[in-house]
C-alpha cells in the first residue's frame, strides 16, 4: 500500500542532508512498527523516497515523502493511516513536522517523476549593489528584460562549467524590498517558481548567481536564507494531493 | 534554536550536522532546573566520539539525575575551528549551545594518547586557560572556570596531562562520575556566595581520598640526576599514597543505556551496542585493556537480551553489535547468540559479533548471520612464530588458524584479515618471516580447496607497531626506534609480495610518539603544550600529524625537563627501557594488579613460558584481594 506524507523541515535540522533525513524516516518507520516493502533483487532497498531532494541548509515548508508498506491494501494494514501519522509524529526529531498522510494507491510512478516545479523564498539581507536605487518591480524589469540569463553551471562528467540560459526555467519571479530595522541596509525578498524534477530543473543557487552578477550584490551567500515553500506536480497528481 | 552567527558559520562548513545536536533521544533539560552542568567531551570529531559506547553509558547515567545535566562536546573539524576563531565563537555543547566555559565541569574521555593536543585546543576554543595553575590564579581573583576532569583508559597514566587537568577519575566511571557531580552540587550549595577559589578548594577536599580520584596538585614530583623519578611528596595530608582505581563490583548494578542517541549523520558505528561483559582473562602481555578492565564481570543473558530489544525499539537501528574484549568468552555465549539471532532475524536487524573465537559453533552462527554477503574474517595471531606468541602469551596456534581458515574457505569466505604487531620484545627477523609464512600457507590452503586459480580470494595483512603500555607486563620494555620499524616494514613489504596479499602498516612516528605520551611523566606536559602551540591538533589523523613539529616540541621542552636535547628526552621515555626498581610515573595509580605479578609475567616472557587463561585457575594477579572475580558467571 502506498502513502504520501506531507511534512516540513525547519530550524536547525535543515543542516542535515537529504540522505540523512531519509535515514531518519527509515528508522522511524521501523520504530513505529510500520513495515516498509523492499525492492526485489540482490541489493534490496526500502521502497520510499522524497518528491525532491532539499539542499543542505534550506528550509522546506511543504515537503513530501512517499513510501510503500508490505500490506497489499488499506484493509490488510495493521494501522490506519492516521494512526501511522500519530505514531511517527511522536518520535520525529525536532524540526521535522508531519502534517498529513495521504493514501496513494493511485500513484503509479514515483513522486519525483511527477514533480514539475518548486516555489522558493530567498532572503538577501543587507543587499548591496545596483538594487539600491531600484524598487521590486524595477529589479524584475531589469533582470527579466535580458534576452538570455546566462550562468556558469557545473555539468556532470565535464570538468569545466558551461554557460547555460536559465531564463526559460523561471516560471515566476517577484522582488520586494524591506528596510531592516535592526541592521543597516535593506533586505531583498525573492519569491520564485522554478522548474523542478527530471524533465527540467533549476536550482535556486543558479538564480542567485545570476542576480548577484547582474546587480553586483556583495552579500555573502552564507547570509542568505532559502526556503522551499511548495512543490508542483503534474496535473493529475497535483489534484489528488491537494 | 541557534543564533544568526552560528547559522552563518554552519552554512560554510563541511557536515554542519556535526554541530547541531537535536538527534533522536538527545536529553533536553532546562539548565535553570539543574545544579550541576557537565560537558562530556570526546577530543575528536563527532563521528568518532558518537561511536564510543562509554559516552552513551555515562550520558544516560548522569542525566537520570534530575540535578545534573550532561551535555556533549566534540572537537570541531579544522574548517569549523577556523571559522569559530575568526568569528570569536566559543566551543559549545550540542544540547543547548552553551559555551563550555559556562559549565561546572568540562570532562574529557581519554581513549587514545594521540588526542591530547585536541584537549588543550578544546579548552582554548572554550575560552578556558589550558594550564591548571593559570586557572587557579584566575580563581584567586574570583574568576570561575569549569573544573577540568579526565577519565578513561589513558587516565591510568595521568601524568603527561597533569599540568592541564584538575581531577582525574581512574577506573569504572558509572558510580564515581555521578558521585563526584553530586558532591560538587552539595559543596556549591553549602558554599553560597563564597569566592571561586574557596569553592574549588572545598570541592577538591571533599572528593580527595575517594577511590578513583587523583588530584595532581596534591603531589609534587622530584627527579634524580639521571632523569628518573625521585619521589612524590604529598602537599595535602588527606591525599592517598597511591590512588585506588574505582571498581564497579557488579555491572548489573548500574544502568545501561536503552535510549541511545541516534546521530543524523553517518558515524563510525551506527548501531545498537550491548556490553556483554567487562574484563578479559586471557592475559596477553602487551594488552593494557586486559589488565585495567579486570576482573571479568558479566551481564546476565536475560539482561543482555532485554537491553538489545529495548535499544532496537528505541533507536530504529538496523544493526546490533555486542561489545566486550572477546565475544565468545562470554560464559553463556551459545544460548545468548542463538536467542539474539532469533530476535534480530524477526526484527530485520543485522547481528554483528566482533572478535569471535572460531570454533564450530561460531562458524555456524557467522554463516547464518552473514549469509551470502560475507564480510572478511579476522584473525589476530599478533606474532609470526609460536616462540614469539609464547613470549606475548597470545595463546593461539597456527593449527588453530589453519583449521579455521580451511573451514571458512569451504563455507565461502573470500577475504581473510590478519593482524600482527612488530617490535615486540625479543623479536627477530625470523619472527617476521613467520608472518609471511602464515600468509603464504593460507594462500596455499585456498588453492588446495578452490583450485589452481584460487578464485577471488584475498588476504590483508595489517601490521601495527608495538607500543609498551603502562600497567602491563611489558611496561618496562624498550620500544623499537623509528629506523627499526622502517626497516622491518621494508623487509615485510618484500616478503609479502605475494599474489592476492595486501600489506598495510601503521605510521612509524605516530607509534613512537604514542609511547612517549603513554609512558611519560609530568615533564611531557610541556612537550604537549609546545606541540599544541605550534599548531598540532588531530595527531591521530595521518593527514594532520606533523612529526617535525613534535620533534621541535621535544627540543624546546628538553632543557627545563633536565635533558640535553629532545632526542635524549625521547630516548628516556621510549628507547632506554625502564628499570625494575625505578619509580614509574603511573605508580601513583593502583590498578589492583600487583607489580610482582607484572614482573613475574615479564620474566616468564623472557623465558618464553605461557600463563594459562585465569578461568582455568587463578594466576595470582592480585585482583581478588579487592573484589570477587567472575561475578554473575555461569559455571563451566
Amino acid at each position: 500500500m502506498k502513502y504520501i506524507i506531507e511534512f516540513s523541515k525547519t530550524g536547525t535540522i535543515c543542516y542535515t542532508s537529504h540522505l540523512d533525513i531519509m535515514k531518519v524516516f527509515k528508522r522511524s518507520f521501523k520504530r513505529a512498527g510500520i513495515s516498509i516493502a523492499y525492492s526485489q533483487g540482490f541489493n534490496p532497498h526500502p521502497k520510499m523516497g522524497f518528491a525532491q531532494p532539499l539542499s543542505l541548509g534550506y528550509w522546506g515548508l511543504e515537503e513530501y515523502v512517499e513510501f510503500e508498506t508490505a500490506a497489499a491494501d488499506a484493509a490488510s494494514e495493521p494501522f490506519a493511516a492516521d494512526e501511522m501519522l500519530q505514531k511517527l509524529s511522536a518520535i520525529m526529531p525536532e524540526g521535522l513536522t508531519l502534517k498529513r498522510i495521504i493514501e496513494a494507491p493511485w500513484l503509479r510512478k514515483t513522486l519525483a517523476a511527477e514533480t514539475t516545479a518548486a516555489e522558493y523564498m530567498i532572503q538577501i539581507p543587507d543587499v548591496t549593489g545596483r538594487t539600491a536605487e531600484l524598487d521590486g518591480a524595477a529589479i524584475y524589469e531589469n533582470f527579466m528584460n535580458q534576452e538570455e540569463i546566462l550562468v556558469l553551471k557545473k555539468q556532470k562528467k565535464k570538468p569545466e562549467p558551461v554557460l547555460v540560459d536559465i531564463k526559460s526555467k523561471i516560471r515566476s519571479l517577484q522582488f520586494q524590498k524591506e528596510t531592516d530595522t535592526a541592521a543597516k541596509g535593506q533586505t531583498l525578498h525573492i519569491d520564485c517558481i522554478l522548474d523542478a524534477g527530471s524533465e527540467s530543473n533549476l536550482s535556486p543557487e543558479l538564480l542567485i548567481e545570476a542576480l548577484v552578477k547582474r546587480f553586483g550584490i556583495e552579500t555573502p551567500r552564507c547570509d542568505m536564507d532559502i526556503a522551499r515553500k511548495r512543490l508542483y506536480f503534474k496535473d493529475e497528481t497535483e489534484q489528488k494531493i491537494r | 534554536m541557534i543564533d544568526r552567527q552560528l547559522d552563518n558559520i554552519l552554512k560554510r562548513v563541511e557536515k554542519p550536522a556535526r554541530y547541531i545536536g537535536g538527534e533522536v533521544n538527545m536529553v533536553r533539560k532546562d539548565p535553570a532546573d539543574v545544579s550541576v552542568r557537565l560537558g562530556f567531551a570526546f577530543p575528536d570529531t563527532y563521528e568518532i566520539g558518537m561511536s564510543y559506547l562509554g559516552l552513551q553509558i555515562l550520558y544516560n547515567i548522569l542525566n537520570q539525575d534530575e540535578n545534573i545535566y550532561c551535555e556533549r562536546v566534540f572537537a570541531p573539524a579544522k574548517d569549523m575551528e577556523e571559522l569559530m576563531r575568526a568569528e570569536g565563537r566559543r566551543l559549545f555543547t550540542l544540547e543547548t549551545f552553551t559555551p563550555v566555559n559556562a559549565l561546572d565541569f568540562f570532562a574529557f574521555t581519554l581513549q587514545y594518547e594521540m588526542s591530547y593536543t585536541n584537549i588543550l585546543n578544546m579548552m582554548d576554543l572554550g575560552g578556558i586557560p589550558v594550564k591548571r595553575e593559570d586557572r587557579i590564579r584566575a580563581a584567586e581573583k574570583g574568576i570561575r572556570y569549569p573544573l577540568i576532569i579526565a577519565g578513561g583508559p589513558c587516565a591510568y597514566n595521568p601524568e603527561p596531562l597533569a599540568d592541564f587537568v584538575d581531577v582525574f577519575l581512574i577506573g569504572d566511571g558509572e558510580e564515581l562520575l555521578p558521585e563526584v557531580c553530586r558532591i560538587y552540587g552539595r559543596v556549591k550549595e553549602a558554599h553560597g556566595e563564597g569566592s571561586a577559589i574557596s569553592l574549588r578548594d572545598a570541592f577538591l577536599s571533599a572528593i580527595v581520598g575517594l577511590d578513583g580520584v587523583y588530584i595532581p596538585e596534591y603531589y609534587s614530583v622530584s627527579y634524580n640526576e639521571n632523569g628518573t623519578i625521585r619521589e612524590y611528596v604529598k602537599t595535602c595530608e588527606k591525599a592517598p599514597e597511591r590512588v585506588n582505581r574505582a571498581l564497579l563490583r557488579d555491572i548489573e548494578k548500574v544502568e545501561f543505556p536503552v535510549n541511545n542517541i541516534v546521530p543524523f549523520i553517518d558515524t563510525v558505528h551506527d548501531r545498537c551496542v550491548v556490553e556483554t561483559f567487562r574484563g578479559c582473562t586471557r592475559g596477553c602481555r602487551f594488552c593494557q585493556a586486559g589488565i585495567i578492565y579486570r576482573p571479568v564481570r558479566e551481564r546476565k543473558t536475560d539482561t543482555i537480551i532485554g537491553l538489545a530489544q529495548e535499544q532496537i525499539k528505541n533507536t530504529g537501528h538496523d544493526e546490533l553489535s555486542l561489545l566486550s574484549l572477546s565475544t565468545s568468552d562470554y560464559s553463556n555465549f551459545e544460548d545468548m547468540a542463538t536467542t539474539l539471532m532469533g530476535i534480530c532475524k524477526s526484527s530485520n536487524v543485522a547481528l554483528s559479533l566482533p572478535s569471535l573465537r572460531l570454533d564450530s559453533f561460531s562458524f555456524n552462527v557467522l554463516n547464518e548471520i552473514q549469509g551470502y554477503r560475507k564480510s572478511g574474517l579476522t584473525f589476530a595471531p599478533e606474532a609470526g612464530t609460536q616462540r614469539l606468541r609464547d613470549v606475548i602469551n597470545k595463546n593461539i596456534t597456527e593449527d588453530d588458524i589453519y583449521d579455521a581458515v580451511r573451514q571458512a574457505i569451504q563455507l565461502g569466505w573470500e577475504h581473510i584479515k590478519l593482524y600482527f604487531m612488530i617490535g615486540l620484545p625479543t623479536e627477530t627477523y625470523e619472527d617476521l618471516d613467520g608472518i609471511a609464512d602464515i600468509a603464504r600457507k593460507i594462500m596455499d590452503i585456498n588453492y588446495e580447496i578452490r583450485g589452481r586459480k584460487g578464485g577471488r580470494f584475498r588476504i590483508t595483512v595489517s601490521v601495527s607497531n608495538f607500543v609498551p603500555k603502562p600497567h602491563t607486563p611489558f611496561q618496562w620494555e624498550k620500544q623499537d626506534r623509528p629506523e627499526d620499524f622502517i626497516s622491518k616494514h621494508n623487509y615485510l613489504s618484500g616478503k609479502l609480495r605475494i599474489k592476492g596479499v595486501t600489506f598495510n602498516y601503521h605510521e612509524t612516528n605516530t607509534s613512537n610518539l604514542e609511547c612517549a605520551l603513554a609512558r611519560g611523566d609530568r615533564r611531557m606536559g610541556q612537550v604537549i603544550m609546545n606541540a599544541w602551540k605550534s599548531g598540532c591538533t588531530f595527531d591521530a589523523w595521518t593527514e594532520y600529524f606533523d612529526a617535525g613539529k613534535w620533534v621541535k616540541a621535544f627540543d624546546e621542552a628538553a632543557e627545563t625537563a633536565g635533558f640535553a636535547d629532545g632526542r635524549e628526552m625521547e630516548d628516556f621515555y621510549n628507547y632506554r627501557g625502564y628499570g625494575p626498581a625505578e619509580r614509574l610515573p603511573w605508580d601513583i595509580i593502583d590498578s589492583f594488579i600487583s607489580k610482582d605479578y607484572l614482573k613475574n609475567e615479564a620474566a616468564k616472557a623472557r623465558k618464553e613460558t605461557t600463563t594459562p587463561d585465569c578461568r582455568e585457575g587463578c594466576t595470582g594477579c592480585g585482583m581478588n584481594r579487592h573484589t570477587e572475580c567472575f561475578v554473575n558467571m555461569k559455571a563451566r
